[in-house]
């Protein structure tokens, strides 16, 4: 994928113009801009030698205001371009983001938070765009503002008091430079303390109950209070570092002007420099203060950008472990017969095996039952027949097909999947059906609703199809869950179809009508089905056990009872469950 | 903003704070107006005057240093004083509210979210602290500033002064038209950014379901809009900052031109001399900082009112179980014995729908007393009005024959042990956990609690034992293990009644016998009110207590309530059948 360096320079590149015009347009302004003290300069002399009359401070007047438009237009133009740009590759940077997440496989999301990533994609993002839009505004600001300064100083009010004076504000980048991070680590320690103090107050109201049992008030008050006062002090270790900043850098400008004051008052009443240009300067020993301060925090906003870059270079860098080969084609149109002939399964980021010796045949349109304990591999297993996870190369077929050897789209478009938790997006119960197929009508996903047993909840809602899930909207029980999940996977009417412990939060008679209509809507369609409790595989044409990742016994419902193994003796046992909660 | 008055008492033992912070201010900001009238007096007298003199040149130097040094000395104090102050305001509103908050009854704690008193408690009193640190420094400063400067310039000149007057109108007018603008489209931007946020934390969790449908383009593209729909919003958040901020800086300019203009023409008529009008341009510049200042902090002072207002409306609930006028003390009366009994209690939460009706029993000092019933038949209502969570519509329930509501709450706890089914683990050491950070109860306490309990050697294999840290929401522990450090708490406390709300997690067999033996050795020598799950837990208790719907259907032993064939002998014989499950 992208390294972000490359795509920082290509954008620069592709923008190249437009960034020209911009920067262009602020060198201009400052150009613009260091003629007003030059201007008040040259009227302070005339004024003083008389030369001036009506006319001419007319003329004066309509230039100082001419001057202070200009650079407010040129200024303003550059600045908003800049920062419609930095928008813009922020934009892009978010999308390249997202669009490369799409392509890495389960097993990455499965090492990492998702509140790192997250992360990522906002601060990192923003903290190039900050870089990229202000910081360049100011960098570009600073350095011509700075140089024009300069050379204005140089060439109209005397190069030695320029340099003697200047003395003082050198020291201003440095001392943000300095300064700068050591607030930012401040700030954060205190963002800290704040963020102990609300964990605190959740445990405490959480644990209410307990702690009015054990008239433990005043403990917890005292636990709390022991938060704030750090809080407190952590906030003044913030502000004296700020206030510092805050208080030394307006000093150093004084210092500076008690410089220019002595030496400049010095060479005006000794006539060596005119009073014009002793004005002329003091006005541009106030107007090179604040680039100088800028330069500082653009070192640190470039800085905090670099290493930002870096750790989304990282992350842009990371290969999708599961891609089509080179040489992979189009699965032809499925039966779905699936073949697993497997000696081994380890996960990525595991030392053993989870699966070994399996070996498992489903002929085209049949029905497979998959049973066996938590932790025996179920999931595991049909995990990797859509590639969610990689089984080795030549292990596991459909129609004869490698699926190693197919492209991803085509594999995946032959299966459709139910998973265990019933994942769905918050947003409507209609649109989480439609998943699955895109522009499916409403009649589609109502029938397929339907078939999931799923339409008389449906109808319980006053909003139906539109009423929303999740966080803002209705909480679904665990068994609803499973219903959508279902209705979903069954509207993208796949050749085969996989269903990972999807019925083990609904009652035993929804399990029963949605048996029943699975076996009617999927006739000639192969179907694997996980199931914890029996009666949900039994009509299975084939019933494999596992056990400890590996396949124990194989059959029937009527071969694996009279087998007299595990399958029958967790069938016994469920009976008499069933008895009671029956 | 009454909500906001009311506040101010906190901030009253720091009166003298802000008092000195308002000196403070004062000679800073003379410092600041005293620089450019020192350097008018410089170009007036020394530098163009009829008599140049150079000493006089230096002396005003210098005193322009000592004038920047004082500048610099009372804005740091300033910034120390004032942020102290603040910040010890609020911790004053944090402890008052949190202290409030832990006084309330359950009835609070149902109707307010955790979540909603957690933002109160941090967040709300972050944003009224601007109200005592920038706004209240803003006014004063900002305030001073502009009269200062105005005053400055009618000394100087009245007629060109009152040229510049009319610059006030026009830049609050602009400054707030705009600050009002900004403020929806910062909203806007930021609404916008977490609809980015919740979207991409949704679709990094479910992944797995995108790939397998194969809808990575159209969630590529629903992604898209988000992203494009933040991305126009904060372009024009950012254009309407850059507009904002050139005007200002715009109008600056031409009023400097205007300046130049209007004061030109009086030094030309020799109405004033040159140095005023030097004066004037710094100053009019000077003029811009503090009204744009003061135009944000009307913005922050309108966030701190809605802020005030929630923190308010909590401070403003009364518990409505609270200690009595005139407290019973039960250890005068010599050792407490620990004999409870509910007399005719009714209880309803909703009033209308009474969950409890009409229970009476008692139960002798030391005994072992069990409750069961089907899922909401009142038996944790039952606890909940003992332990006064709740009071009762009707009835009284007694302890040692006296009414609990006599008693101080703390007195009440202090004799009253709850164990409930959810176990509660605060962010701490496990021995903390124990001594639910009780300092009084000492390291050897805590270990002979554990020992009693038979969690010491559960603690003992943890990493680093008894200093091992939990978490409270990242559970280290496994379910058994929480029950029996919930057990090393009661005995660590050692409350004459206790009452027991059984764990339903299924457990396997060894720690379930641990548990058991732990439940034992809690409920030695002590007056034990156990909410049965399993009926195995109460068959050995001295008296059993059936609730149906509120009401009590029978009570006896085990073995007389199995004889009777009631409620309880259709529990248990249902009960037993699942065991086997």
């Amino acid at each position: 994928m992208d390294n972000p360096r490359q795509l920082l320079k290509r954008y620069f590149l592709r923008h190249r113009w437009s960034y020209a015009l911009s920067i262009l347009s602020i060198v201009a302004s400052e150009i613009v801009m260091v003629q007003f003290p030059h201007l008040l300069g040259a009227f302070t002399d005339a004024l003083q030698a008389g030369r001036v009359n009506g006319p001419a401070l007319l003329r004066y007047t309509l230039w100082l205001a001419a001057v202070g438009i200009g650079y407010v237009a040129l200024y303003g133009f550059g600045q908003m371009r800049n920062g419609t740009l930095g928008r813009k590759f922020e934009y892009e940077l978010r999308r390249t983001l997202f669009l490369h997440w799409e392509t890495l496989s389960t097993s990455y999301f499965r090492q990492r938070s998702v509140g790192d990533l997250l992360n990522h994609a906002l601060n990192d993002v923003r903290s190039v765009r900050d870089a990229l839009s202000g910081g360049l505004n100011i960098l570009t600001n600073a350095v011509f503002l700075l140089a024009s300064t300069l050379v204005m100083t140089f060439r109209t009010v005397s190069v030695r008091l320029t340099l003697v004076s200047m003395i003082p504000i050198v020291v201003v980048p440095f001392l943000v430079g300095w300064l700068g991070p050591r607030i930012r680590q401040a700030t954060r320690q205190a963002q800290e303390a704040l963020s102990d103090m609300a964990d605190l107050t959740e445990e405490s109201i959480t644990a209410i109950r307990l702690i009015k049992a054990t008239a433990n008030e005043a403990v917890e008050q005292r636990r709390f209070t022991d938060r704030v006062d750090a809080i407190v002090r952590r906030q003044m270790g913030v502000f004296r570092r700020s206030a510092l900043m805050q208080s030394l850098i307006p000093f150093m400008g004084s210092l500076a002007f008690v410089v220019a004051l002595t030496y400049g008052g010095y060479l005006t009443i000794t006539r060596q420099i005119p009073l014009g240009a002793f004005v002329a300067f003091t006005l541009y020993l106030a107007m090179l203060i604040t680039p100088l301060q800028e330069m500082g925090f653009v070192f640190n906003y470039f800085q905090r950008a670099s290493a930002s870059l870096q750790r989304l270079e990282v992350l842009l860098t990371e290969m999708p472990d599961i891609h089509d080969e080179r040489d992979a084609v189009a699965l032809p149109p499925v039966r779905g017969e699936v073949r697993i002939r497997l000696n081994a399964f380890t996960y990525p980021d595991g030392t053993r095996p989870a699966l070994h010796d399996v070996d498992i045949r489903v002929e085209a349109g049949k029905t497979l039952g998959i049973v066996g304990r938590t932790g025996s591999g179920k999931t595991t297993l049909v995990n990797l027949l859509p590639r969610i996870f990689d089984p080795p190369p030549g292990t596991v077929f459909i129609d004869g097909h490698d699926v190693r050897s197919v492209t991803l789209r085509s594999l995946r478009q032959a299966i459709s999947y139910v998973p265990q938790d019933g994942f769905l997006f918050s947003t409507t119960i209609g649109e989480n059906i439609g998943f699955s197929k895109e522009g499916a009508t409403e009649a589609e996903i109502l029938e397929a609703a339907r078939l999931a047993a799923f339409d008389e909840v449906i109808e319980t809602f006053p909003e139906g199809l539109d009423t929303v899930v999740g966080e803002r909207g209705v909480t679904l029980s665990g068994g609803q869950r499973q219903r959508a999940a279902i209705a979903r996977a069954l509207l993208k009417d796949a050749p085969i179809l996989i269903l990972d412990d999807s019925l083990s939060a609904v009652d035993m008679n929804t399990e029963k009508t949605i048996i029943a209509n699975l076996q009617r809507a999927r006739r000639g369609r192969t179907t694997i089905v996980i199931a914890h409790r029996l009666s949900a595989v039994r009509h299975a044409d084939h019933i494999v056990v596992l056990d400890r990742g590996t396949v124990v016994e194989a059959g029937t419902h009527e071969e694996l009872i009279r087998r007299g193994g595990l399958y029958a003796e967790i069938y016994r046992l469920q009976e008499t469950e069933q008895g009671v909660t029956a | 903003m009454n909500s906001l008055l009311r506040l101010l008492p906190y901030a009253r033992p720091y009166v003298w704070h802000f008092a000195g912070v308002i000196v403070l201010v004062l000679l800073y900001n003379g410092t600041s107006v005293l620089q450019p009238y020192l350097v008018k007096i410089a170009i007036d007298e020394d530098i163009t005057g009829p008599h140049p003199s150079v000493h006089g040149l230096f002396v005003i130097a210098g005193l322009y240093l000592g004038v920047s040094l004082v500048g610099l000395v009372a804005n740091y104090t300033q910034v120390q004083v004032l942020q102290y102050a603040g910040q010890s305001v609020i911790r004053k509103i944090r402890v008052a509210l949190f202290t409030h908050i832990e006084r309330q009854s359950m009835r609070f704690f149902d109707t307010n979210a955790v979540g909603r008193l957690v933002t109160n408690v941090s967040s709300d009193t972050e944003t009224v602290s601007q109200f005592f640190t920038n706004f209240f420094l803003s006014m004063v400063r900002d305030g001073l500033s502009l009269v200062l400067i105005i005053a400055a310039m009618y000394r100087l000149d009245v007629r060109i002064a009152t040229y510049s007057m009319v610059l006030l109108p026009i830049l609050f007018g602009i400054s707030l038209v705009f600050r009002r603008r900004l403020r929806e489209r910062y909203q806007a931007t930021r609404t916008r950014l977490s609809n980015i946020i919740a979207f991409l934390a949704e679709n990094l969790a479910g992944m797995r379901i995108i790939q397998i449908f194969h809808q990575e383009q159209r969630q590529a593209r629903a992604f898209g809009e988000l992203n494009d729909a933040h991305r126009q919003a904060s372009v024009r958040e950012y254009r309407l900052s850059v507009m904002f901020n050139r005007t200002f800086e715009l109008l600056g300019n031409v009023a400097v031109a205007a300046v130049v203009w209007v004061g030109g023409w009086a030094v030309l008529r020799h109405a004033i001399p040159f140095g005023t009008l030097y004066a004037f341009i710094t100053y009019i510049r000077q003029f811009f900082q503090p009204i744009n200042s003061i135009t944000q902090q009307w913005n922050t002072l309108q966030s701190t009112i809605v802020a005030a207002d929630r923190i308010g409306k909590v401070l403003a609930v009364e518990p409505d179980v609270r200690d009595p006028e005139d407290p019973v003390d039960l250890t005068a009366r010599g050792p407490i014995r620990g004999e409870v009994a509910f007399e005719h209690v009714s209880f309803a939460y909703i009033p209308g729908r009474t969950v409890l009706h009409d229970v009476s029993f008692r139960v002798p000092a030391g005994s072992f007393v069990g409750f069961v019933g089907a899922t909401g038949a009142g038996k944790s209502s039952l606890m909940s009005l003992l332990t006064r969570f709740y009071d009762p519509q009707e009835g009284q329930i007694t302890i040692d024959g006296v009414d609990i509501r006599r008693l101080r709450l703390e007195d009440l706890h202090r004799v009253i042990g709850l164990v409930q089914q959810e176990v509660h683990l605060f962010t701490g050491t496990v021995a903390d956990n124990i001594r639910l950070f009780r300092e009084e109860i000492s390291d050897e306490a805590v270990r002979a609690a554990a020992r009693a309990v038979g969690a010491d050697e559960v603690i003992e294999r943890l990493p680093e034992g008894y200093q091992t840290r939990l978490f409270a929401k990242g559970a280290n522990l496994s379910m058994g293990e929480r029950q029996l450090i919930a057990f090393a708490r009661i005995v660590a406390l050692n409350p004459r009644v206790l009452i027991l709300d059984e764990a339903t997690a299924n457990l396997d067999s060894k720690t379930e016998a641990l548990v058991q033996r732990g439940l034992e050795a809690v409920a030695k020598n002590r007056t034990t009110l156990v909410i049965a799950h399993r009926l195995s837990t109460i068959r050995h208790a001295d008296e059993i207590v059936v609730l149906d719907h509120g009401r009590i259907v029978e009570t006896g032993t085990h073995e007389a309530l199995l004889e009777r064939g009631g409620l309880y002998a259709q529990l248990h014989r249902k009960s037993s059948v699942e065991a086997v499950g």
